[in-house]
């Protein structure tokens, strides 16, 4: 049997699980705020631009970083997952039957949050940012 | 037992399915669930500041209201924030049960917190002879926010005074009773940011 | 009646003398004031929600009867404007939440095998205050000062030129003053289930009940303070003159709407979820198997709740902002449906694959599914813009919003009552009276409230004190008003058997339904420590499984019977691993205390009476202060090094 991860791995992979658990929501609603802070004030202003940048490609920034938070998140749920399946003999199986739940959970939820961060950012596509 | 460290050891089962967060008290749930539902009082505070200002379009302050002045704010963000060290540094004390610096760090916190308040005090008066309150919106914002925040430090220099007096009474704290001492401390930490996204919002962003 | 025998006590008779003792409350005035047992207060809260639904009952009653005939001449416009505005803010504030809180506050320490709260002291500081807040709104109605802008109180409708008098400062002050319990409940609940669960009761044996009543709480934890913030600055430009809502100085009426609408949606699942939890605790006893896909509603539960907070703007959808900041809302919008319908699906599963028990509880639930999924078709109608526009303000919005909340929530409550009754009481109800009471009130519910579709399409504004005769409008609206008194008739016939089971009803055993969660393995009613054996959890349905009922039985430890003292376990959160036994408070009057002092703030800010204000002030301040004053120890005990 191999050794006993240290306290620092420990403290990664505890943080790591709740990354793949809560990423996909924090994601959804920092690129909520954000897409529709900048478009919503952008427009009230007059303006179609924030400095340089034309305010679409603000908005598609606002869409496509949360999305990749969201698609790692769904990748540590899958390890998570994986890592649970058939665990060492030996470990204490609370713990993994716990992980489990919570990666299955994880996995679900962080597909409903791309699926929402990907049909807002369809709408980019289609509509000028500050049509009424 | 011998340990491993590196990412292999991070993504391993054992260390996934490690328990975090694990074994804290009632009392700092509470408190954390309370500076929770605070925040996000103070966010929607600051939220409706910005709301209404870019709603408003014009010049920011609206009216003949000049932009606030710099100099005192950063004078009480250099007491107050600075103010969350002795809690810090007494908290640490009573846990190896030394109740003297619980005393001594307390007692910086209150003359620091109070400092800060009679700043703010001047700084209204100041203020008052410009707009109040009722001038316009951006008078109720300015006096809402501040005024609500400075409540929080009162009642955080209460709570303070409190543990103080407590400590003083002695048989109350030690290295393995001070749930109450942190609980006020994270209370206070609290508190001190909170002024700091005070400080961005009111004084600093009219100025970008 | 009983599958399974109670379990014999696994403590001493000795043992069992010494809970008593640190437990146990003599009946007297005082421990009446001063009691602190989550079983008293749950059953408060029960009862105290009960007559506030009662007396927004009668107020819709009267609305109804003004109704059944065109140009009626009941009431007058005014009575008839505070007559719905309490009614909704009563039905939504002071009876809907408060009563599901009831049935967390009763079940949660039981369902997870705890003897209390976290906080006792708390939970009854919060039960004080809303007793004393929904007093202080419903006293104004007969003064004639009641609420009376409807229940989400639009501004500029609702600032002091256009409302005069104290109708909406009863409403925001009112409102706050409830708040402190709500925030104070959900505090409690989140802290408990994270815990005092019982050893073993990792987070994936954690019952939907308790899932649902903590997903609530956290709801209300980041949602209430929008609308506590709304409320205070809604109070500070009707009394100090501030400018936040005036259009004229700077301010911005949606700004209300907004804060409103974020609180608000989030509010629909804050009321709507502990119900569905209700529904997934109630269901295996009437199916005798596990709800189906336990990890997909603990999905549906946690991603409802955190989606509910980014549809907001959907209740604003005529208010004119950028489509494309529309569609990041309607992304939202679109897929909290997912979750929604696979909670509905995993029930539909269990009774399909379970052996149905045809009871009064199952006839509640399979009332609830038909009414809920009505109101939800009603309400997916209102996505195409276009219809949203059309009914906008008119009867077809008020049948659909009573679809989903007495279909969502009102139903699983009753459910629940007939459910739970046995354990609360330590009585059986009347199965015949009990289905009586079910086809009356569905039957009156669908008779009240299906006409309102159509005379809403007929174009019959909401709100309205009274109508001219027009095609469609007159029948359907006696339809609705005898289906009302139906209603009525069923809801009191509820009440008739709550009573006729305290007074006459067979003595309950521990266990009459076979349920699968751990109140069913304590007596009925409790005893005051609930379990005389903390019990040890080995599976998802603890009653169910043969090790964890042999845990509570002969042979336990003295760790887990812990008689000296009033005493119960801190596990860890999320293993539910043993950590620590711990001393709990005692009953005390300072809870009471507070909450008086909290009510003569309010009162005294209502009457602009500030001095005496401030000295509630201080009386609060000082009551919190002795309240958390710390005992004297020993040094040695304290750890003191000098």
């Amino acid at each position: 049997m191999s050794a006993h991860p240290g306290p620092r791995a420990r403290l990664a992979g505890g943080l790591l699980l709740w990354y793949a658990v809560l990423g996909g929501a924090v994601a959804w609603a920092v690129h909520l705020f954000a897409a529709w802070g900048v478009d919503e004030l952008t427009c009230a202003s007059g303006r179609e631009r924030i400095g340089a940048l034309p305010l679409q490609a603000v908005v598609a920034i606002a869409v496509v970083l949360p999305a990749l938070a969201t698609v790692g998140a769904l990748l540590a749920a899958a390890l998570v997952w994986r890592r649970t399946a058939h665990p060492p003999e030996g470990l204490d199986e609370h713990p993994v039957r716990r992980s489990r739940l919570l990666a299955v959970v994880a996995i679900w939820s962080n597909l409903l949050f791309l699926a929402i961060i990907v049909l807002g950012g369809a709408a980019l596509l289609v509509l000028p940012p500050c049509l009424r | 037992m011998s340990t491993r460290g590196g990412i292999a050891a991070a993504t391993g089962t054992e260390a996934l399915t490690t328990e975090l967060p694990v074994g804290r008290s009632t009392g700092w749930w509470g408190m954390v669930m309370f500076v929770a539902t605070e925040a996000t009082l103070f966010a929607c505070l600051l939220g409706s500041y910005f709301y209404l200002r870019f709603q408003h379009g014009g010049s920011w302050p609206p009216g003949d209201i000049s932009k606030p002045k710099l100099l005192v704010p950063l004078v009480m963000t250099g007491v107050l924030l600075p103010s969350s060290l002795p809690v810090v540094w007494a908290e640490h004390g009573i846990r190896k049960g030394q109740r003297w610096r619980l005393r001594a760090g307390l007692a910086a916190t209150l003359v620091m917190g109070a400092t800060f308040l009679i700043l703010q005090a001047s700084e209204y008066a100041d203020k008052l002879r410009e707009f109040t309150i009722t001038t316009n919106a951006y008078g109720s914002l300015f006096f809402v926010i501040t005024g609500f925040h400075g409540l929080h430090v009162l009642v955080g220099l209460t709570m303070i005074s409190w543990l103080l007096a407590a400590s003083l009474r002695g048989g109350s704290f030690g290295a393995h009773r001070h749930d109450r001492v942190r609980n006020a401390a994270i209370y206070w930490h609290f508190v001190d940011v909170v002024w700091a996204a005070i400080l961005f919002t009111i004084y600093l962003s009219p100025r970008l | 009646m009983s599958t399974t025998a109670a379990p014999a006590p696994g403590a001493s008779r000795q043992d069992l003398t010494l809970l008593e003792e640190h437990w146990g409350e003599r009946p007297s005035l005082r421990s009446w004031f001063s009691t602190v047992d989550h079983k008293r207060i749950g059953r408060r809260y029960l009862v105290t929600a009960g007559l506030f639904f009662f007396l927004a009952g009668v107020s819709a009653l009267t609305m109804r009867t003004q109704l059944a005939r065109p140009e009626s001449r009941l009431l007058s416009p005014q009575e008839y404007n505070q007559l719905f505005t309490m009614h909704g803010t009563a039905m939504i504030f002071l009876f809907a939440t408060p009563m599901l809180f009831g049935f967390g506050n009763f079940l949660v320490p039981l369902m997870i095998g705890s003897r209390d709260m976290a906080f006792p002291k708390l939970n009854a500081f919060g039960y004080w205050v809303f007793l004393l807040a929904g007093l202080f709104m419903w006293v104004s109605l007969p003064f004639g000062a009641a609420p009376n802008a409807g229940w989400f109180a639009y501004v500029p409708l609702t600032e002091r030129v256009n409302t005069p008098g104290l109708h909406l400062d009863v409403y925001s002050l009112g409102l706050l003053f409830l708040g402190i319990a709500t925030t104070a409940a959900s505090i409690n609940f989140i802290v408990t289930a994270l815990k005092l669960r019982a050893p073993g009761m990792s987070l994936n044996r954690v019952p939907l009940f308790v899932w649902a009543i903590v997903a609530t709480a956290f709801m209300v934890i980041f949602a209430l303070p929008a609308l506590n913030l709304d409320n205070a600055m809604l109070f500070l430009d009707r009394r100090f003159g501030t400018h936040f809502f005036d259009p004229g100085a700077a301010g911005n009426v949606l700004l209300w709407q907004h804060l409103f609408w974020i609180f608000g949606h989030p509010d629909v699942y804050i009321i709507v979820m502990p119900a569905l939890g209700i529904v997934s605790a109630v269901l295996p006893a009437f199916t005798r198997r596990g709800v189906v896909g336990y990890p997909l509603i603990v999905l549906a539960i946690v991603t409802i709740a955190i989606i509910s907070f980014g549809v907001w703007v959907h209740h604003m959808f005529a208010t004119g902002l950028p489509r494309l900041s529309y569609s990041f809302f309607s992304a939202a919008s679109s897929i909290i449906t997912i979750p929604s319908g696979i909670q509905i699906f995993a029930w539909l599963a269990t009774m399909a694959l379970g052996r149905l028990v045809l009871k009064v509880p199952l006839l509640y639930l399979i009332g609830f599914i038909v009414t809920f999924v009505l109101g939800g078709f009603t309400g997916a109608m209102f996505a195409l813009t276009a219809f949203d526009q059309q009914v906008t303000d008119s009867y077809f919005v008020v049948a659909h919003f009573h679809y989903v909340l007495i279909g969502g929530a009102v139903f699983p409550m009753l459910a629940g009552i007939y459910y739970w009754l046995p354990k609360i009481t330590g009585r059986m109800y009347h199965e015949g009276l009990g289905r009586w009471a079910f086809w009356l009130v569905f039957a009156g519910m669908h008779v009240t409230f299906f006409p309102m579709h159509l005379y809403g399409l007929f174009g019959m504004p909401r709100r309205v004190y009274t109508y001219r005769s027009e095609p469609g409008w007159d029948a359907w609206n006696l339809v609705s008003t005898i289906g009302s008194y139906l209603l009525a008739i069923g809801l009191l016939l509820v009440l008739i058997g709550v009573v006729h089971a305290i007074r006459r009803g067979r003595p309950a055993p521990p266990d009459p339904w076979g349920g699968d969660s751990l109140e069913w393995s304590t007596e009925s009613p409790p005893k005051p420590y609930n379990f005389p054996v903390l019990p040890e959890v080995h599976s998802l349905h603890p009653t169910w499984d043969e090790p964890s009922r042999e845990s509570m039985g002969a042979g336990a430890t003295e760790d887990r019977i812990l008689a000296e003292g009033r005493r119960t376990l801190f596990t860890s959160e999320l293993d539910g691993r043993r950590e620590r036994v711990v001393e709990m408070p005692e009953a005390s009057l300072q809870p009471l205390v507070l909450a008086l002092a909290l009510l003569v703030f309010f009162t005294t800010m209502l009457f602009a009476w500030y001095p005496v204000a401030i000295a509630a002030v201080v009386v609060v301040a000082a009551t919190i202060g002795v309240w958390l004053w710390p005992p004297r120890r020993p040094e040695r005990e304290l750890g003191v090094s000098t």
